[in-house]
């Protein structure tokens, strides 16, 4: 059955996702250059100005055994999936592969690709700081940016110009204000879009050209003001935790015995791709690049104010808290992770003084459904029980 | 008949009374923070700052008073901390969990003598989370975390060089203010030369194995580089190294070794597991096999030339080097201390595969190996755990390679039957081997 007004985009930017590399390969078939990242610390906007169209390299949530001969078997199921990627030339069709220097797990999954799935020529490390709030990262970083420049000129034969550069910070930052107003119809009671199909456009902006990316947000934002919310209001669940590109997780948040709806997702696939923006019109553009960059909601790997110890992260955790006034908190992070469970360590303390229940789930290549969904029901029997 | 080395009971006590101090002192400056970390800039707060560093005391720990381990271990998981974490970190915040703490010479004393800052780096993705779990434990402790970048070769990159000394100087600033303290530069420029000294020293001893025999073994490695690993910014850790120097050069002169049967050379790549597993250094004592050179006895507190010529080489630094060195400003001594600590062997490979592999080829050659012999911990994502795996596929044709898992203080994580098996054949091979090329 054709679908209609909002869900006829949404269906569209699901489609996107399930089919990355029949969408990739048609831009391809335009005649652009396509380049995969794997950390969202890379700087899309430096590739997107030499007219490379960046994509984030996901996983295929493919049980499979090909990666445990290149990466030990206690590194994260997100970070074997997208080594698998390369050892099974799903991405042959690339032109580049780039990644910040990020957590160890992902940095390995990029070795994979470097050494053994034909990308050594092709590929650039952009050096990264591990702490993104000391005083001289943001030197660092620029001279990092500085040096990807370099590299992508000579791969696509087209020197850079600080208007080009302006120009693609202008439209990412686009890119990330309408996401947010996205995000925003989640706060209602009765949002006219699901959480989970939010998380499903989120991932959908990660791998496609923005400039059409946001010609579909703009579109769809403007039909969701017009149409009244259909889900009944239930638990509001919010999510915490690392990448995860599984949407039928999501999806499962949704399709509980009792009445749950998503209303966000604190992760590196989701809110903490976008929920910054780069300073705009600054003179000197690998400088704004990494001004902007450091103001992002860290990676937990990432997260330590030097002085304090404070980790960053949590401050905007509560905001989020407090604008989109979740029952209920799911940390969701990848079995082997460090830093994340390191987190909700600190975390649980803080929702246990706001009075919100929480429950973890670990997630693997594949997704044990019955498993969370016994645990995600006993969350909302918790959340029930609270209330009343 | 194994020699005796004369030194060591100076470097026993040189680590209890560092650890004792550190636990009773009510005066002075405690300062926690991972050992990897440039120690000098704490020493220019004065005489009186004594120090723990998180992997040295854990690892001392858990070799001296494994129930307590154990404990700490379980009391940090009950805690929230993940099964698969870091079992360095998950002993050491189980001590504070546990209220309690254990060191070298069996003290275990009730009540945790909490730190006055923390001064710690961050290089894998728990490094300097560790500390921010201990912080938040005991109320908030200052903090304040170096981002060490590494890399291979990183110590030559003027780029990271500079990331780095700006960050230990703004560090400088950071504990003046927080401990309200003076810094003197004079004090802090001795504790850099000191700093650099032992590490060059400890260098030029693990580069003695070279020899045949090789005068130490993986026991006496690791018992003798914890004084460079829980202080080395002193006079007295100098003059330990410079000791100990003497004699295993005198030992290389006369033939001596600590374990003089020697049929098969072993270099090592791992944790020193042989903590929580004895029995394992046992098969291979049986069968003459000892273990010659290991990055984390060499490089967790030693420096070598390292990357010469785009290759890595384990020969060792002049001593005389540091003693030429122009300290003459605090950025001078700021920027020499990052090149050393960058330098570290250990911290090559943790993110460059091509500076790992180029370390283990030189060991495998330079020291002379029989066989290869890989352990790498369960608990630690870097301990070069995906190079273990492309060392496998480099070596395999030219000297016998093993690898089982194993964890650095963690004895649940061990199939231990199943590493004492490949511990065996991993024996016979070298002998096949052997009797091959007769």
């Amino acid at each position: 059955m054709e679908t209609k007004g909002s869900k006829a985009i949404i269906d569209r930017f699901r489609s996107i996702t399930d089919n990355t590399h029949e969408y990739a390969k048609s831009l391809k078939a335009k005649g652009r250059l396509v380049a995969g990242y794997m950390c969202t610390h890379a700087p899309e906007e430096i590739l997107y100005a030499a007219g490379i169209v960046p994509l984030r390299i996901l996983s295929p949530h493919v049980s499979q055994a090909t990666t445990r001969g290149y990466i030990h078997e206690t590194y994260c199921s997100f970070s074997h999936d997208c080594a698998y990627q390369g050892l099974h030339h799903s991405y042959d069709y690339l032109d580049l592969i780039v990644t910040s220097s990020s957590c160890i797990h992902m940095g390995e999954a990029f070795n994979v690709w470097v050494r053994f799935a034909g990308f050594k020529e092709k590929s650039f490390l952009i050096p990264y700081p591990h702490i993104i709030h000391t005083k001289p990262a943001s030197a660092f970083m620029t001279e990092s940016f500085g040096q990807l420049k370099e590299f992508v000129e000579k791969l696509s034969q087209k020197a850079i110009t600080n208007d080009d550069i302006e120009k693609a910070i202008k439209t990412y930052n686009h890119t990330r204000r309408l996401l947010k107003r996205l995000w925003a119809f989640l706060r209602h009671e009765k949002p006219p879009i699901t959480g989970p199909e939010v998380a499903a456009v989120t991932l959908a902006a990660q791998v496609m050209d923005k400039e059409e990316c946001n010609g579909m947000l703009e579109e769809l934002i403007t039909l969701l003001q017009t149409e009244p919310g259909e889900a009944p209001p239930g638990v509001r669940l919010m999510v915490s935790g690392g990448a995860c590109d599984d949407l039928v997780v999501f999806d499962l948040m949704e399709r509980l015995n009792y009445a749950t709806n998503l209303i966000f997702i604190d992760s590196c696939t989701a809110a903490r791709y976008f929920w910054f923006e780069v300073p705009e019109d600054m003179p000197n553009k690998l400088r704004a690049l990494a001004e902007g960059y450091i103001s992002k909601i860290p990676c937990p790997a990432k997260d330590n104010v030097p002085g304090t110890g404070e980790k960053k992260r949590f401050r905007f955790i509560q905001q989020f808290i407090e604008e989109f006034k979740p029952d209920g908190v799911v940390f969701l992070y990848q079995r082997f992770c460090s830093p994340q469970p390191m987190d909700i360590v600190a975390l649980k303390p803080i929702l246990d003084r706001l009075g919100i229940p929480y429950t973890e789930l670990e997630l693997d290549s594949t997704v044990p459904i019955s498993q969370f969904t016994t645990q995600l029901e006993a969350l909302v029997e918790i959340i029930e029980g609270v209330a009343a | 008949m194994g020699y005796s080395i004369n030194a060591w009971p100076a470097f026993k006590n040189y680590q209890n009374t560092r650890y004792r101090n550190y636990l009773y002192t009510s005066q002075g400056l405690r300062c926690m923070g991972s050992t990897w970390s440039p120690l000098a800039p704490l020493k220019g707060f004065g005489d009186d700052v004594y120090l723990i560093g998180g992997e040295p005391h854990a690892a001392s720990a858990a070799g001296t008073v494994p129930e307590e381990a154990r404990e700490d271990i379980i009391a940090a998981e009950a805690a929230g901390l993940g099964f698969h974490s870091c079992s360095y970190l998950k002993l050491f915040n189980g001590e504070v969990v546990r209220n309690k703490i254990a060191i070298t010479d069996k003290t275990v004393k009730e009540g945790y003598p909490k730190p006055d800052v923390i001064w710690t780096t961050h290089l894998c993705s728990q490094h300097s989370k560790w500390y921010q779990e201990v912080s938040r434990r005991l109320g908030g402790i200052p903090m304040y975390a170096i981002d060490m970048i590494g890399g291979g070769n990183a110590e030559k990159d003027p780029k990271i060089v500079n990331y780095v000394s700006d960050q230990i100087e703004a560090g400088i600033d950071w504990l003046e203010r927080v401990t309200g303290r003076g810094f003197s530069d004079e004090l802090f420029v001795k504790a850099v030369r000191n700093e650099i000294k032992v590490l060059v020293l400890w260098g030029n001893i693990c580069a003695l194995n070279m020899h045949s025999p090789a005068p130490l073994d993986e026991r006496r490695l690791i018992a003798l580089f914890p004084p460079a690993v829980v202080d080395r910014t002193t006079d007295e850790c100098v003059q330990l190294y410079e000791t100990l120097l003497e004699e295993v050069r005198r030992m290389v002169e006369m033939g001596e070794s600590v374990a003089p049967d020697q049929r098969f050379r072993i270099v090592y790549f791992g944790i020193a597991h042989t903590y929580g597993h004895p029995e394992m250094a046992r098969i291979l004592r049986d069968a003459g096999a000892e273990i010659v050179a290991s990055v984390y006895t060499f490089g967790t507190c030693g420096n070598f030339k390292g990357i010469v010529d785009g290759r890595w080489t384990w020969e060792p630094i002049d001593p005389q080097w540091v003693d030429d060195l122009d300290l003459s400003t605090r950025r001078k001594a700021i920027t020499e201390l990052a090149k050393i600590v960058l330098g570290w062997p250990t911290w090559q490979g943790v993110r460059s595969y091509w500076a790992l592999e180029s370390m283990a080829k030189a060991l495998v050659t330079e020291f002379k190996a029989d066989g290869l012999l890989l352990a790498p911990s369960r608990g630690c994502e870097t301990d070069f755990r995906n190079g273990y795996i492309a060392l496998q596929r480099i070596f395999k044709d030219q000297v016998p390679t093993v690898e089982y898992d194993t964890d650095q203080v963690d004895v649940r994580k061990m199939d231990l039957p199943g590493a004492q098996r490949k511990t065996e054949l991993f024996v016979h091979l070298m002998e096949a081997r052997k009797k091959g090329r007769a």
